[in-house]
């Protein structure tokens, strides 16, 4: 019995002495370019557990939040126009400071890391928030960047520029493309017939540009510049 | 990885609706607003240089421009965090807040950047009194050797701290009682010591009770009891300092059996009780001067005097007499309040209303305290009180005042809520801030713009009259032409994103394009109905409700539903009805009725409109309280009240009205909460008439839902209504899922009281925000748990669905079904838990005309900004997993526990919206766009298109564009085919 009543004393006492048991927090937030001063953050408040205990922000970016009894807690940081990271707090009976821990958002809370943070609690501004998207305007150059505008554009001028880019050709070139549209056609009338000969034909040609293609390359152009100039030569003359 | 798919799920979110830059101010409003003023004395307005400094009813400490009134900055604190005590200084301005005034905050004057915070006690120490500031005083004091100042704070009426500019505790002084026995209200602190005067109870009545501790350590000198016999609860003791020189002295008045006693306190509290022989005072008040050493005290008569206490001759004396002061037929009740002129000598104003000239009266008495002389002069000024009620608060300028009234400035607070600053007697401008609390509030349609017709049917027409006449109807002829030209060649249409104004000159109340001008029609707690333009948030009409019987007695209109019973469509033009509770000040409850025009605020019931309008009178339709209200669907949309009887009460009381009820009778079904001590219900009912019980139907019960024992009901939320696009979905394997549609679903949130009582009681402890529309149930909590969802701590939405039978392709066809079949519960649900980085305040389902676009969430966070969650991302059925192409074919994102928190969500963008409601017009003209109107502290507006503007053109369309590629193509063809048409011809000729 009278066990039982100093467990039970005992109890109450732990239960008392968790009950008196509190640790002040306190911290900064750290100015940066994208918050420079209190001016641009304006009113903030930090909160233990979305708002159980709470800490203004002030003018110097100090806050406190007092009497925290020890538990597990999630610090974030309410602010209109700015981003925090999330803080795991730990504060146990044993521990005189608190124990602060990075804490991603959305992950279990306690996950085992070994990352300590510093304490007195730094929070840094991640982000500004932007509201607005940019308004899509008319633009020239962009309605004629689209791939549909680009094909329409281009088969439109390769239209109207290919009678002049052909006579702009040099006769022989184009009796040479010529003559190739030309075997290109029978070929095609051949394999349309059915015609083996012509399939027959058709490699040997094949064979033939192969093996001659180079040769005829090197000679035809320098020659015919040669005859031209001869020409003018013995006009000259 | 996380991140990017976040990134995909927002841009999936986002390219439905994003708002630009150039769009605000165009879609949206936004009116600041910062509450009613509180008016009792250590929290009622004050001039300070051109600011006026105020705390209010929705616990906001703001300073407004004296000049303009527009709000120079405002702290909100939270409610477990009321405002207990501010005082300004020099730049600065302090407050005391929390239970017992746990905390105390400095700001800066011009900026408002909080310099400082200090808890002095933790909250939950903080002990309650009646009234709730009582015991709590903070007084600022420059310590002139260091050239600092230093903060007294009395805090739960039993200890005092002494802190230095920077916030670091000097000393702190605990009454070895610890309130039990005394109650200290007054501090008064001089540079060495420190007065402490309070009540302590005695048998029947109170004495006073001093205690005087050392300023520089906080040692106690003396605590004595002085035998006062207070026995006016009214009027307690006033006590008053005056300085001479570096010295302070000061005396406690209090009233014994009419006789004024004064009591000059030393630092070791000897002295004598003096006596003011020969006048009998009906009670004391302090004005505002109680440091110069001027106080209050009324006679039995009514007559008012200003006591002036000498310091140097140790004398209280009357210094002037307001001898008409009495309340009577003639005139109001005065509000006295006094101020420090720019020379530094104390002036008194004195407001009232005299009926014979209906005007307000406003008296200046200028003291010369040298001299030994005072002046009184007066003006009346035209107070509108038709419009604004009756005045509660007065705060005068002491300093601007001078040789004449010319600029004399005086701030008023009314009983509707708003503030008033005159100077001499114009009014400079007025803060509706009654709108702050808006209790109700119903979105009303316009009418379309008429064209004016002026042909008549008149068969004897001349010639030269016809022409007149129709030259007269072609006079905007030009004016259209014009705008059509413009219209055609800029290619400037009214698209969505325009704003809804009217740009003419000649404000008609007209609707828009697309009907997103309405009139948004509100009502307040005190007693006014305000008619406010949805399209830049302007007040076009504004009536006060009128108290009936209770004139007399004195009441309050608490607003408790309002119904839209006729619309544009009809006839008669859009009317409302207010039903109401009101509270008269004898305790009697009576439920009153308003039926209004909404366009111009007009009394329906009345005939003929008085100019300038009287009050706005209304309908006793019931005596007694009400217990539910409802309005039927039918054509004369009949309100039914059930009174505390549970008879139902129609309004209008018609004999078709009745016919109509009668026939709506057996599906009427009404669920009804009973509450019972230590056991909630709620009941079903369904009405029957028994003429030998009533004359009216009664309601009766039909079934129950017994809650366990101590659990509270906290709200009975309606499913939201709207029309329903679809009865089911389709999903990606053609089979089809049927909603749950039951007309009957209602959500009921209850708490049960915390388990132990070791968790402080602030805090938020049942914080639960739910909304329910169609088949989709939406609720926010915050989860202490480390388990569930994200195994962490944090606010949780969770999105239910529910369907109908076990699953898909299984029809029980629940919107037919009866209540008592038991198909209604064959439902199957599906559920899906989401976390939130910030918590929320209110909820709701956007609302579109058919219901076909998607539905997106509304809520209001505690950033103060207002977001919209994207139904997609909310999706009950996203899968765990990568989608199958069946599911892609659903448009179904994978599951991810966290809910974006974009900034491009936040539909109010850079305005710091504090707001705990959201409301939605019914009828609009387009599908794919929602209005939101958000109230609480402050009102937004602003537009939402969850599925994009699809019925629309497009804001990018390009009418220039347009026009611009449909030459150039024709061009081209012209100039393509011209040469092959040349050469046909010439081939023409040739053959």
């Amino acid at each position: 019995m009278k066990m039982v009543r100093t467990l039970s004393l005992l109890g109450l006492i732990l239960s008392w002495s968790s009950v008196i048991f509190a640790v002040n927090l306190h911290g900064y937030i750290q100015w940066n370019n994208l918050c420079p001063n209190y001016g641009a953050l304006a009113s903030a408040k930090v909160l233990l557990d979305a708002g159980k205990m709470s800490g203004r922000v002030t003018r110097n970016g100090n806050f406190s939040i007092l009497d925290v009894p020890p538990g597990t807690y999630v610090l974030s940081v309410l602010s209109h126009d700015y981003s925090f990271d999330h803080v795991r707090i730990d504060v146990s009976p044993s521990e005189p400071l608190p124990e602060v821990r990075p804490y991603i958002f959305g992950t279990p809370l306690l996950m085992t890391t070994s990352v300590s943070l510093p304490y007195p609690i730094v929070l840094i501004p991640r982000h500004k928030n932007r509201y607005f998207s940019p308004r899509e305007s008319f633009n020239l150059l962009g309605m004629f960047q689209s791939p549909m505008m680009m094909i329409m554009v281009l088969t439109g001028v390769m239209m109207l520029a290919m009678p002049y880019i052909m006579k702009q050709l040099d006769p022989e070139t184009l009796d040479g493309l010529k003559g190739q549209q030309g075997k290109a056609a029978s070929i095609e009338k051949s394999i349309q017939s059915g015609d083996p000969k012509g399939l027959s034909a058709l490699l040997s040609a094949g064979e033939e540009t192969k093996a001659s293609m180079p040769v005829a390359k090197s000679n035809t152009g320098p020659s015919t510049l040669q005859q031209r100039k001869g020409g003018k030569a013995n006009k000259r003359r | 990885m996380c991140c990017l798919r976040q990134l995909f799920l927002v841009s999936l979110g986002v390219t439905a609706w994003a708002l630009h830059e150039s769009d605000v101010g165009m879609v949206d409003w936004n009116t600041k607003l910062i509450g009613v003023p509180h008016d009792s004395p250590h929290t009622a307005p004050v001039f300070h240089g051109d600011y006026v400094l105020a705390a209010t009813n929705n616990n906001v400490l703001a300073a407004l421009n004296a000049t303009d009134g527009s709000i120079v900055w405002r702290s909100i604190y939270d409610a477990e965090d009321p405002i207990m005590a501010f005082s300004h200084h020099d730049n600065s301005v302090s407050s005391l807040s929390g239970p017992g005034g746990s905390t105390l905050r400095t700001y800066d004057l011009e900026t408002g950047h909080l310099i400082l915070e200090k808890q002095l006690h933790n909250p939950v120490d903080g002990r309650l009194h009646e009234p709730q500031n009582l015991g709590i005083s903070l007084l600022r004091s420059t310590n002139l050797s260091l050239n600092s100042t230093a903060y007294f704070a009395l805090t739960n009426g039993d200890s005092v701290t002494h802190l230095d500019e920077t916030g670091d505790t000097l000393w702190t002084w605990n009454s070895p009682d610890q309130g039990s026995l005394v109650l200290y209200s007054h501090l008064i602190a001089d540079p060495s010591t420190v007065y402490l005067v309070g009540l302590a109870k005695s048998f029947a009545s109170y004495t006073l009770h001093v205690t005087t501790l050392s300023a520089t350590t906080g040692e106690l000198i003396a605590s004595v009891n002085i035998p006062a016999n207070i026995k006016d609860e009214r009027s307690k003791f006033v006590a008053v300092s005056s300085q001479t020189g570096p010295t302070t002295t000061t005396c406690v008045n209090w009233l014994e059996d009419g006789a004024l006693k004064a009591a000059v306190l030393t630092p070791d509290l000897k002295g004598q009780i003096m006596a003011l022989p020969g006048v009998k005072y009906d009670r004391i008040s302090d004005f505002g001067l109680s440091t110069n050493g001027q106080f209050l005290a009324i006679k039995e008569g009514g007559a008012a005097h200003v006591m002036h206490f000498d310091a140097q001759a140790y004398s209280l004396r009357p210094i002037w007499e307001f001898g008409d002061a009495a309340p009577s037929q003639v005139q109001s009740d005065s509000h006295f309040v006094g101020s420090l002129g720019r020379d530094g000598q104390p002036r008194v104003a004195r407001v009232y209303w005299s009926n014979a000239h209906n005007k307000a009266i406003h008296q200046t008495l200028t003291i010369n305290l040298s001299e030994g002389k005072a002046s009184a002069s007066g003006f009346a000024f035209p107070f509108q009180t038709f419009d604004h009620g009756v005045v509660r608060h007065v705060a005068f300028d002491g300093s601007s005042t001078g040789e004449t009234h010319e600029n004399t400035r005086t701030l008023l607070t009314t009983t509707t809520g708003s503030i008033q600053l005159w100077q001499h007697d114009k009014m400079q401008w007025v803060r509706e801030e009654a709108l702050a609390s808006i209790q109700v509030a119903e979105f009303v349609e316009l009418p379309e713009k008429k064209v004016v017709m002026s042909h008549a049917v008149m068969d004897e027409e001349g010639y030269f009259e016809r022409l007149q006449r129709q030259l007269s109807d072609a006079k905007n002829l030009p004016q259209y032409l014009a705008n059509f030209a413009r219209r055609f060649a800029t290619g400037s249409y009214a698209t969505v994103t325009t704003s809804a104004a009217s740009s003419s000159a000649e404000d008609t109340l007209t609707r828009d394009a697309f009907g997103f001008r309405q009139i948004i029609v509100a009502a307040t707690p005190y007693g006014k109905l305000f008619g406010i333009d949805s399209s830049n948030g302007r007040v076009l009409w504004s009536r006060v409700l009128g108290l009936g019987w209770a004139a007399k007695v004195g009441g309050t209109i608490f607003p408790t539903k309002m119904f839209v019973t006729r619309t544009v469509s009809d006839p008669e033009g859009p009317q409302i009805v207010l039903v109401t509770q009101r509270r008269a000040d004898n305790s009697l409850v009576d439920t009153v009725l308003f039926h209004v025009n909404a366009l111009t605020g007009d009394d329906v019931r009345e005939e003929h409109q008085s100019i300038p309008r009287d009050l706005l009178q209304g309908l006793d339709a019931v005596m007694g309280p009400l217990v539910d209200v409802f309005m039927l669907p039918n054509e004369n949309r009949t309100i039914v009240m059930l009174d505390e009887y549970l008879q139902a009460r129609l309004y209008p009381d018609t004999p078709s009205a009745q016919a109509e009820f009668e026939s709506f009778v057996p599906s009427i079904h009404l669920a009804l909460r009973t509450d019972v001590p230590g056991q909630r219900q709620i009941l079903g009912h369904q009405l029957t008439l028994n003429l030998e019980l009533s004359q009216f139907y009664v309601a009766y019960p039909t079934w129950s839902l017994s809650l366990p024992p101590k659990e509270e009901i906290r709200a009975i939320i309606p499913n939201t209504r709207g029309p329903v696009a679809s009865i089911g979905k389709v999903l990606g394997n053609r089979m089809t899922l049927y909603k749950y549609l039951n007309p009957h679903l209602t959500l009921v949130l209850t708490s049960s009281p915390p388990s132990s009582t070791l968790v402080p009681a602030a805090g938020g402890v049942c914080d639960m925000q739910a909304t329910l529309t169609e088949n989709w149930l939406v609720y926010h909590y915050f989860d202490d748990e480390f388990s569930g969802t994200g195994e962490s701590k944090g606010n949780r939405v969770v999105s239910v669905e529910f369907y109908e039978g076990d699953g898909p392709d299984d029809k029980t066809k629940s919107s037919e079904l009866s209540s008592y079949s038991n198909k209604t519960l064959h439902i199957s649900a599906y559920e899906q838990s989401f976390i939130m980085p910030h918590g929320i305040t209110a909820i709701s389902p956007t609302l579109t005309k058919f219901g076909v676009s998607m539905k997106d969430i509304i809520v209001a966070n505690r950033k103060n900004s207002i977001q919209s969650i994207p139904r997609r991302l909310l999706n009950p059925r996203r899968p765990k997993h990568k989608p199958t192409s069946e599911e892609q074919e659903e448009m179904l994102v994978q599951y991810d526990a966290v809910l974006p928190d974009d900034a491009r969500l936040v539909l109010s963008h850079n305005y710091e919206v504090a707001t705990s409601a959201v409301s939605l017009p019914l009828h609009l003209l387009l599908e794919s766009t929602s209005l939101v109107f958000v109230y609480g502290l402050d009102l937004f507006f602003t537009r939402i298109a969850p599925s994009g503007t699809f019925d629309v053109l497009s804001e990018n369309f390009n009418k220039v564009q347009l026009l611009l590629t449909a030459c150039w193509a024709c061009g081209l063809r012209l100039w393509l085919t011209k040469p092959m048409v040349r050469r046909k011809w010439l081939r023409e000729r040739w053959y």
